[in-house]
């Protein structure tokens, strides 16, 4: 069952199909939607389950979409990173199940099943994206992703839904021109689209300008994808209006994305191995310690929670980053575990501030005083978000940063590592004044201790993500022992 | 400097269209403006991606009794295609934005949106 070798085109159509027919499915019958959408996304789990067991049994394989062969086809490559889709799926199912009351009570009924819809969508966007090997596709699925993202930004209906999504939608959608800009003078240079063959084939390239310039603007695009510091501004607004299950997704996962293209960029590029990338690693490894310092900083004078916690993204995106820009063989480790960890804390952390607003209505710390009284279950699960994210041990942000850090000595940058503890002190801090203001001050609102529990299709994703947490701390061996012949491989002669 | 960009005008004109509407979408405050801006850009890259397929004297690559080589090159038209359905849905989806923004705050002036809070 495993060898099957169509999970990994099953794996992009049947949430693409399951998306697109969700409206019919749920027309007339309201109560069907949320059911359909999860078993949509149990049967992608199922395929995705297949694939990682695959990948890990024999290592990277390839799928020819219509049988034609490379550079002709479209090529599907799945290898150690897209195992990713094992953590957009179970994000994404967890976040639908979260979504099962909080949209019907939020969000007008006509608009419900639209709702699913883009949801579905959003996810196969992300699956397809990290599965594909050719780069116009690569395109393809990274529009369809942020496509469904600006308009989810907007389904909230809140009084600067529309104008945060439109100002998400201006700056991603110049993002993606400059994508398709630089694939077109990739594939000028190289007259190919596959990414295997584009890194074979830019060894022998003699015009190196139009390669520097198509390197430049994939990287800028995708740090804006990945809000970036200098390239944030999108975020935070994006984030904090979104509707709660949504914002798990966007934070979790969608502004992964970004720094997953840019991990794609650097497979090509080490994999042609005639490119001096000393020059964007620096960039990166300054950008990314500015955006920790940065994102940190903003974070502290928050007084609204979601707000608090866009920002603590890009505090976090700002560590991949780091570990990307470093190149060494551990802070890459711990990059791309970040990528996997980040989206169980953020996770979390927005679906249990989802469970708080939703249930006391408020979302500032003033007014949330006093609600780990009154819902102990959820705030425990944020307590447990923000030791992880500060990276206490044994939890799953410690193991991360500790690689990163170990990566920055391992590089000779030891003034990095230093910067990385900072920066998790500054985050402690405003994770600090959250947990502060929840159990130990005094209620602004009395009524607030009144206020129950989430019902249970809001606490069991947050339970679930909770618990992985802490199990993927003390377990943080296995997902580095996964992705390290992955990265020695991408390292290949550079690895230090 | 100019006869070279003479010589290559099919890839110069286009990088001067991408620069002049990333200038309106970041100067322009109207939010229209702003995006009239963006598919400029859009329409600049589709044309970039264009010129590349194309071969002097090239026919229709399409295989018949009058099929003679050389033929243009068939796949970047492919891609655009695909191209021009993405930048047609995110023009879509931005001007229903635009319509919500104005029933909401009555004004499409960047400038003034800000001031609105």
């Amino acid at each position: 069952m495993v060898s099957w070798p169509h999970w990994l085109v099953t794996i992009i159509i049947v949430p693409l199909v399951g998306a697109v027919l969700t409206p019919v499915v749920g027309r007339g019958r309201p109560k069907v939607i949320p059911i359909w959408a999860l078993g949509i996304m149990t049967a992608t789990s199922l395929a995705a389950l297949m694939l990682i067991i695959r990948v890990a049994q024999e290592g990277p394989f390839s799928y020819l979409v219509g049988g034609w062969a490379r550079p002709y086809g479209i090529e599907l490559h799945f290898d150690e990173f897209s195992a990713s889709v094992g953590i957009i799926c179970l994000v994404g199912w967890l976040a639908l199940l979260f979504s099962y009351h909080y949209v019907a009570e939020t969000i007008p009924a006509r608009r419900v099943p639209y709702f699913y819809t883009l949801v579905l969508l959003n996810l196969t966007g992300m699956i397809g994206f990290v599965v594909t090997g050719d780069l116009f596709n690569l395109f393809v699925f990274l529009e369809i992703l942020s496509l469904s993202a600006y308009a989810l930004v907007a389904v909230s209906g809140e009084h600067i839904a529309e104008m945060a999504a439109f100002k998400y939608l201006v700056m991603g959608a110049v993002s993606s021109i400059v994508v398709l800009l630089s694939i077109g003078l990739l594939y000028s240079v190289t007259g190919s689209l596959n990414m295997a063959d584009i890194a074979s084939r830019l060894a022998g390239v003699e015009q190196r300008l139009p390669v520097m310039l198509a390197l430049a603007g994939l990287a800028m695009s995708f740090m804006v994808k990945a809000a970036l510091f200098p390239l944030h501004i999108w975020l935070p607004d994006a984030h904090s209006i979104a509707p709660s299950p949504v914002s798990a997704i966007l934070s979790g996962l969608v502004v992964k994305v970004g720094v997953f293209g840019l991990l794609r960029v650097y497979q090509i590029f080490y994999g042609a191995g005639t490119y001096d990338l000393t020059g964007l690693n620096t960039a990166l490894v300054w950008l990314g310690a500015i955006s920790i310092v940065m994102g940190a900083f903003f974070a502290i004078f928050q007084e609204d929670i979601k707000m608090m916690l866009a920002y603590s993204t890009i505090s976090n995106i700002g560590y991949i980053v780091m570990g990307l820009g470093l190149a060494s063989q551990y802070s890459l480790i711990g990059a791309t575990v970040h990528i996997f960890n980040h989206a169980l804390i953020k996770g979390t952390l927005f679906l249990a501030a989802g469970a708080i607003i939703h249930k006391t209505g408020y979302r500032t710390l003033t007014d949330l005083r006093g609600v780990g009284k009154a819902m102990p279950v959820t705030c425990m699960a944020v307590s447990i978000g923000a030791i992880s994210i500060v990276g206490i041990p044994p939890t799953a942000g410690f193991l991360c940063k500790w690689y990163i850090a170990l990566g920055a000595f391992q590089a000779g940058k030891p003034a990095f590592g230093i910067a990385l503890i900072f920066g998790a002190l500054f985050i402690f801090i405003y994770y600090i004044r959250m947990v502060n203001s929840f159990y130990f001050q005094k209620p602004t609102h009395p009524e607030i201790l009144e206020v129950g529990e989430a019902p249970l299709s809001m606490l069991i994703p947050i339970l679930v993500l909770a618990t992985l947490c802490l199990v993927m701390g003390i377990l943080g061996r296995i997902p580095i022992s996964f992705i390290e012949p992955a990265v020695i491989r991408m390292l290949g002669p550079f690895g230090g | 400097m100019l006869t070279a960009l003479w010589n290559n005008l099919d890839y110069a004109a286009p990088m001067m269209l991408f620069l002049i509407g990333l200038y309106a979408v970041i100067a322009k405050d109207n939010l229209i403006k702003k995006f009239m801006g963006l598919n400029i850009m859009e329409t600049a890259v589709f044309a970039f991606i264009m010129a590349l397929g194309v071969v002097d004297g090239g026919s229709a690559p399409i295989i018949d009794h009058g099929a003679h080589a050389p033929f243009t090159n068939p796949i970047p038209q492919a891609l655009i295609l695909t191209g021009i359905v993405v930048a047609l849905s995110t023009t879509a989806l931005a001007l229903s934005l635009i319509i919500r923004i104005y029933e909401q705050c009555g004004t499409i002036e960047g400038n003034e949106l800000r001031e609105l809070g």
